[in-house]
């Protein structure tokens, strides 16, 4: 008869015999962010960006520094009213062998531009449309002028595609096994698991990548990618808890570097909704938070207190401003002089938020709100934000580019699509200028801009902000070169496994 | 042929089940807030751009509609498509069944053999030092939390001792072994217990019965009375309760498998309905449904052959 103990033995066998199957030379990744599309168009989701950039090359690349540098564009010419921009490519090849032509970069681009599905086509607004000049020559006109334009031909949704595949096998094929023209290509696509992806042997860079394959696993606990990494099943863990951060790094074989992101946390009060429609309460709410400690206790110390509606990591970021410093007498007066003494507020958290609302609603409640917490999970959280069905919440965001401007029709823009983040916040000088700045060809006139309508918002308390906190992602010492940018792209290519 | 008939009209009377198990999900969905389109596209999306998508899925439709188009394409064997990759959920339930399968059955396994032997045991001598330690540490197995196990588990026998995986399922049949052997001991530790109570008690109640005083007092042997006539008498109160926690493990597996990153069922189902991916959810529960169904009937079966009085 097998009994428990025989069992653990046999076991045991094949777990020696199987010990020497394991991949050597593939980068294994987990993250709690699901991959959920292949089609660059189709998502704006954090787990599809970390995806596309691996799977797309962009006609332009950014190096180590941030500098954007040539990619598929091998030279470019901006126009002196800077309307039309012209490429020049270079000889390149999709992962099938086929050529990239000009054809290819124009349709892919005026896709993730023009298409009614495309998921996030904000930055390409001004774009009137790319063409293909001749075989490697493509042009793009705008309507209108937009400074950052170049700097969009390297984000995650400019990748481009094969239009011979996408025509030839239709969207859905596509978006679950396309022909690739970046550093890796579909191995196989396990949705809900994870994607595994070799190298492309007719990528653009020579030499790149120079691991044989990556796999983008998807864990959900962050216990579990801890246990994942510290057993060496894989070679970095996108997101260590801030609790962990130190246990993790304490590992010989495990770094936990803290790295610059464009990630922003907050408190987003509904501006339509009584009593955050008025600025004294919100002035109230957020002179009652030591937003000081608060970080502390959430991040340990790990993140920076936040002083603006945008992020620090964003290019023009205002140093020389901040919310009301912590003062709850002065908060509650604040409240009584108002006749909101005693003001019943209704927190609405995801579960991730559970200590921010114990911390909020003690703070809240000495300096004079009746604070109750309401919890509710990611789906209904959208739903009821979106439709503005709610006082206020807590949330964060981070914006796919280190320029503002698609932070600021995010975050604190009432004529942008989004309402300010769904707060409601709408400030028509703010509005204005924020398609002012967009316009704006010189880079001091344009920084000023953007200083300026921080110094707005966060006057008026758009969001309050809280904290910057950096990325904290865990790698393994087998591997070199690899780190998340602010822009949420993995630098897989430039990785290298050293033992 | 009598049994044949019995697992016909077993399976006949499953239909009306899966029926109601349908509707009653797909109300449940339908009814649940959250737009399964903007947790898709990302949520810097517009809110015309995620209505056109809403469009194209059907979404707008109206519910019963929705519902028929559903129960329509379900009678052709086609479970829909996932609204998150597009694919269809037969292909994610293949894909992800076999795992939970295989790790349920790897629990059963590693639950069944120190069931039978501490029960015995335990029933040898009734309160006996070895009965109360067992139960002692039954109770200790009882009232740890599955997730927490989990994680003392991997932790200790993964990465302090590096014996086992702590993740995955791997990809031939020894790794599945290895990758599944701390998930299904998790299970165990809980399950234990529980079933070996429960045989403890059933052989206690069968060893005070006047069949074992007429046995013995016809010279059988205490070993052969136990073996014929307790034992097999004693498992059939197990075994339904067995059957039970069998079906409660396919669908409860959500939580070893999220401890150790197992791709099962549980997975994709929490995943599914967090992502409002109404289909899978639909499809998944259709499955575990079929499941428990199957299950039950199983077991049915045995005991019938265990007790021919059992009338099927």
């Amino acid at each position: 008869m097998i009994n428990a103990k025989g069992l653990v033995i046999v076991t045991f066998a094949t777990a020696t015999l199987a010990g020497g199957a394991i991949a050597q030379d593939i980068v294994r990744i987990a993250s709690p962010n699901k991959v959920t599309t292949l089609d660059p168009i189709a998502s704006a989701a954090a787990g599809n960006i970390e995806a596309f950039g691996q799977l797309y090359a962009r006609l332009l690349r950014k190096d180590a520094e941030g500098k954007l540098q040539p990619a598929l564009a091998e030279s470019w010419t901006v126009s002196d009213d800077g309307l039309t921009y012209t490429f020049e490519l270079r000889d390149a090849k999709f992962s099938d062998g086929s050529e990239i032509t000009a054809e290819d970069v124009a349709f892919s681009l005026n896709r993730v531009a023009k298409d009614e599905a495309s998921a996030y086509p904000a930055a390409y607004a001004p774009v009137s449309a790319f063409t293909a000049v001749d075989e490697d020559t493509v042009s793009l006109t705008l309507d209108y002028p937009s400074a950052p334009m170049l700097s969009y031909m390297e984000i995650f949704n400019a990748g481009i595609v094969s239009k011979d595949d996408v025509e030839a096998r239709g969207e859905d094929a596509f978006a679950a096994d396309p022909v690739s023209s970046g550093p890796f290509m579909v191995d196989v696509w396990k949705p809900n698991d994870r994607l595994t992806l070799k190298a492309n042997p007719n990528y653009w860079r020579e030499g790149y990548p120079k691991v044989a394959g990556a796999d983008l696993i998807e864990v959900q606990d962050d216990n579990t990618r801890t246990s994942m990494m510290l057993a060496g099943e894989i070679d970095a863990n996108r997101g260590v808890p801030f609790a962990q951060v130190d246990e993790v790094d304490a590992s010989d074989s495990v770094n936990v570097p803290l790295s610059p992101s464009t990630l922003i946390y907050g408190v987003m009060p509904n501006h339509t909704k009584p009593p955050f429609d008025n600025l004294n309460v919100r002035k109230a709410a957020a002179m009652a938070l030591n937003r000081e400690a608060t970080t502390k206790a959430m991040t340990l110390g790990k993140a920076v207190v936040a002083n603006s509606t945008l992020p620090n990591a964003l290019t023009y970021h205002n140093a020389d401003i901040a919310p009301p410093a912590y003062d709850p007498a002065a908060a509650r007066e604040l409240l009584e002089s108002e006749d909101a003494l005693g003001a019943e507020i209704t927190l609405m958290i995801t579960p991730t938020f559970e200590q921010a609302a114990t911390l909020l609603k003690a703070q809240w409640d000495a300096a004079g709100f009746k604070t109750t917490v309401e919890r509710v999970d990611g789906g209904l959280w959208w739903d009821r934000l979106t439709k503005g069905d709610y006082q206020v919440t807590i949330n964060w965001w981070y914006n796919e580019t280190e320029d503002p401007d698609l932070a600021v029709r995010w975050a604190v823009c009432g004529s942008c699509g989004n309402n300010s983040y769904y707060t409601n916040y709408n400030n028509e000088d703010v509005n204005q200028m924020v398609e002012d700045a967009l316009r704006e060809q010189d880079d001091a006139k344009r920084g000023a801009l953007y200083k300026e309508i921080q110094r707005i918002s966060t006057e008026e308390l758009a969001q309050i902000p809280l904290y910057y906190p950096p990325f904290a992602n865990a790698y393994s010492t087998r591997i070199k070169g690899l780190t998340l940018t602010p822009a949420l792209q993995w630098t897989l290519e430039e990785t290298e496994i050293v033992n | 042929m009598k049994i044949l008939r019995f697992i016909v009209s077993r399976l006949l009377q499953s239909v009306p089940v899966l029926l109601g198990v349908s509707i009653v999900t797909f109300l449940l969905m339908v009814n649940t807030p959250g737009d399964p389109i903007r947790l898709l596209v990302g949520v810097r999306a517009s809110d015309e751009t995620i209505a056109i998508i809403r469009d194209r899925y059907g979404l707008d439709d109206p519910i019963l509609s929705q519902y028929f188009t559903y129960l329509g394409n379900l009678v052709q064997g086609d479970l829909g498509a996932s609204l998150r990759f597009k694919v269809p959920v037969s292909e994610l339930v293949a894909q992800f069944y076999p795992v939970t399968l295989f790790l349920v059955v790897y629990s059963i396994v590693l639950i069944l053999p120190p069931v039978i032997l501490l029960s015995v045991w335990s029933a040898k001598r009734p309160n006996g030092p070895a009965d109360q330690i067992i139960r002692i540490v039954g109770v200790i197995g009882l009232a740890m939390p599955v997730f927490w196990v989990g994680l003392l588990f991997a932790r200790f026998f993964g990465v302090t001792l590096g014996l086992f995986p702590v993740s995955g399922f791997g990809t031939t049949i020894p790794e599945h072994f290895l990758h599944l052997f701390l998930p299904s001991l998790t299970t165990a530790i809980w399950v234990v217990p529980i079933l070996t109570r429960n045989l403890r008690s059933a052989l206690l109640d069968e060893m005070n019965r006047d069949y074992v005083t007429a046995g013995m007092s016809k010279g059988l042997g205490a070993p052969q009375v136990f073996r014929t006539h307790v034992f097999p008498n004693s498992l059939l109160p197990t075994l339904n309760l067995f059957a039970v926690i069998v079906a409660y493990l396919l669908g409860g597996s959500v939580i070893v498998e999220t401890v150790y990153a197992v791709p099962g069922m549980g997975k994709l189902m929490v995943d599914s309905i967090l992502a409002r991916d109404y289909f899978v959810v639909q499809g998944a529960t259709l499955v575990f449904a079929l499941t428990t169904i199957v299950v039950m009937l199983a077991v049915d079966i045995l005991s019938a052959l265990i007790d021919p009085r059992i009338n099927t």
